[in-house]
């Protein structure tokens, strides 16, 4: 996938995102970080076809994604987004086949043998016919993870899937989509907002602020205080921790 | 299906035929079981006149618009996202009255012409009340429905000031009637059944159904499209029948669950059920006079709609 001057706005506001290019790299992990309203979510979104840029393109092998028919992009591109509004309710097992339903007609019916191998994958077995509602907030998490997992994507776009978790569901949603990644070959684009979760897991970072991409770098080359105090517009320290590695935190002026 | 969604469904179909049996024996002349049996056997008799040209098509087509009324309904709420939708609250059924009422005044219609006219009334409310800003609160949504409803009751009443009009009443049902209810309904049921996924996919939004590769609008379109057939049909026969929309389906979610898989062929049981019933007890209740249908269904349903509202684990429409 590849991002070539892209931009976006909603009509006559200002530009939210502002000629931003890169390739993102294939099967491998890429965090977008930044401060709040950087435009992080919105490049997300380009990326997943849900926006039109106002200029520029976003490609997959020189075709335009907002432009590919919406069932062949879903086999191509699955989101999971911050949180997900349901209006009724639905069990997991329902859930996690809408997932399949880019290779099958709307009217279809899709078997439950389908989707098992995903069931196991993410570790949903005894809650397939639990109504999502019930789950907490990483189990619920997790579904929409394995929805997403179960289009067979090549690109797996996370918004935020961490935000609303306590520190134990987050440490075990962030493993289990390194392992997924790994075992389904994907390339993964995710929006943290926890620098630290970012360092730990990707192998780029793209740093966005005001709509722009001030950084592209590995995360051992970010952890440089001069250049996240700039980011976040605060004082930083990076401590290293043993056993851990680099970890960022912010010093109150 | 689980245990509770069989009983459910065995529980209603003892029911129905419990009460077709009775609707067949009760009238303006209460008839005992041989009467009834006598009737069948005697081809000549009045008994068998008064079962097959009276009793018979009425009870086929208040079973008939019960059902596709509480299919109507189903979709609504699926459509709508709203447990409170059915097309006699949001106005979709007094719009299709209030043409009706209009085409009768200038012309002699046939049954096909006023079902034609409840369909195009059912399209104009539905052109008034869907907007941007009504489908964004859903009880914004409900409140226009119900204000759109009472204008073309208004309306409609302006024209009809003193006489109660010709609908609400399965009363003087002929066989063409009934017979072209009855091939409408079956064609209507195999679209219900065949569409009714679309109504498990609109429990999500529409942004996450565009990233599975589903367009939201179109299914919108192909259930709104069948909600404004289903209830024309009843419209055409029998006018606007409220509140049955609104409980049956929330009914049968209570019996079978929340899949519009088991919930649509279930409400149209249990609609049919409900139908026949209200119609039974209107024709019974003063021979050899009767009262609406209509009315009975707005006295039992209003009652019967408030107690559900006023339970606490009743939600219209989920946020999370």
């Amino acid at each position: 996938m590849e991002l070539d001057k892209v931009s976006f706005r909603y009509s006559k506001n200002k530009p939210l995102i502002e000629s931003i290019s890169g390739i993102v790299p294939t099967g491998k992990i890429l965090c977008l970080i930044g401060p709040n309203g950087a435009g992080k979510s919105t490049i997300l979104q380009l990326m997943a076809g849900e926006l039109r840029p106002i200029s520029g393109k976003v490609t997959i092998d020189g075709q335009q994604v907002f432009e590919m028919d919406i069932k062949k992009r879903a086999q191509k591109i699955a989101v999971v987004a911050q949180r997900n509004r349901l209006y009724d309710e639905m069990t997991v097992e329902d859930i996690v086949k809408t997932g399949r339903s880019p290779y099958h007609g709307t009217l279809a019916t899709i078997s439950n043998g389908e989707i098992k191998p995903i069931i196991q994958e993410t570790h949903l077995d005894k809650l397939v016919d639990k109504s999502i509602n019930t789950l907490s907030g990483g189990q619920q998490q997790r579904v929409w993870l394995a929805a997403a997992i179960a289009q067979d994507p090549d690109y797996l776009l996370l918004d935020e899937p961490t935000t609303y978790l306590d520190i134990h569901y987050q440490a075990e949603l962030m493993n289990l989509i390194k392992k997924l990644q790994k075992e389904h070959n994907l390339t993964v684009v995710m929006v943290l907002h926890d620098i630290n979760q970012a360092l730990k897991i990707s192998d780029e970072i793209w740093c966005i602020k005001n709509g722009q991409k001030v950084y592209d770098k590995a995360p051992m080359d970010l952890t440089n205080e001069n250049i996240l105090a700039d980011l976040f517009n605060s004082k930083i320290k990076v401590v290293n921790i043993p056993q851990y590695g680099p970890y960022v935190i912010q010093i109150p002026e | 299906m689980t245990a509770k969604q069989k009983y459910s469904y065995t529980f209603v179909i003892i029911l129905l035929l419990i009460t077709i049996l009775f609707a067949m024996l009760l009238g303006t002349q209460f008839w005992s079981l041989s009467r009834l049996l006598a009737a069948f056997s005697n081809n000549q008799g009045n008994d068998f006149n008064t079962l097959f040209t009276i009793r018979l098509p009425r009870i086929i087509a208040s079973l008939l618009c019960g059902g596709m009324l509480a299919m109507a309904g189903a979709f609504s709420q699926a459509v709508f996202r709203n447990r409170l939708a059915d097309p006699s609250i949001l106005g979709l059924t007094s719009g299709g009255d209030l043409l009706i009422m209009f085409g009768s005044l200038m012309f002699t219609l046939n049954p096909f012409a006023k079902w034609a006219l409840a369909f195009l009334g059912g399209v104009i409310a539905l052109h008034v009340l869907v907007n941007k800003t009504v489908l964004k609160s859903p009880y914004r949504l409900i409140i226009v429905g119900i204000a759109l409803n009472l204008t073309f009751v208004g309306i409609q009443q302006l024209f009809t000031a003193n006489s109660i009009s010709s609908t609400g009443s399965f009363n003087a049902i002929t066989w063409n009637q009934t017979l072209m209810l009855l091939v409408f309904g079956v064609i209507g049921l195999f679209a219900a059944i065949f569409i009714t996924p679309w109504a498990n996919y609109l429990k999500m939004s529409d942004e996450k159904l565009a990233t599975i590769g589903v367009s939201a609008s179109t299914m919108r379109r192909g259930i709104l499209f069948l909600v404004l057939y289903l209830a024309s049909n009843v419209t055409s026969i029998v006018g606007t029948i409220p509140f049955l929309g609104i409980i049956v389906p929330n009914l049968a979610r209570y019996f079978v669950g929340h899949d519009y898989q088991t919930i649509v062929p279930f409400s149209m049981l249990l609609g049919a059920w409900t139908l026949l019933i209200a119609d039974t007890f209107s024709r019974v209740v003063v021979v050899p006079s009767e009262i609406p249908v209509a009315n009975v269904m707005t006295v039992i349903g209003g009652i019967f709609l408030v107690l559900m509202l006023e339970r606490k684990d009743f939600y219209g429409v989920r946020q999370s």
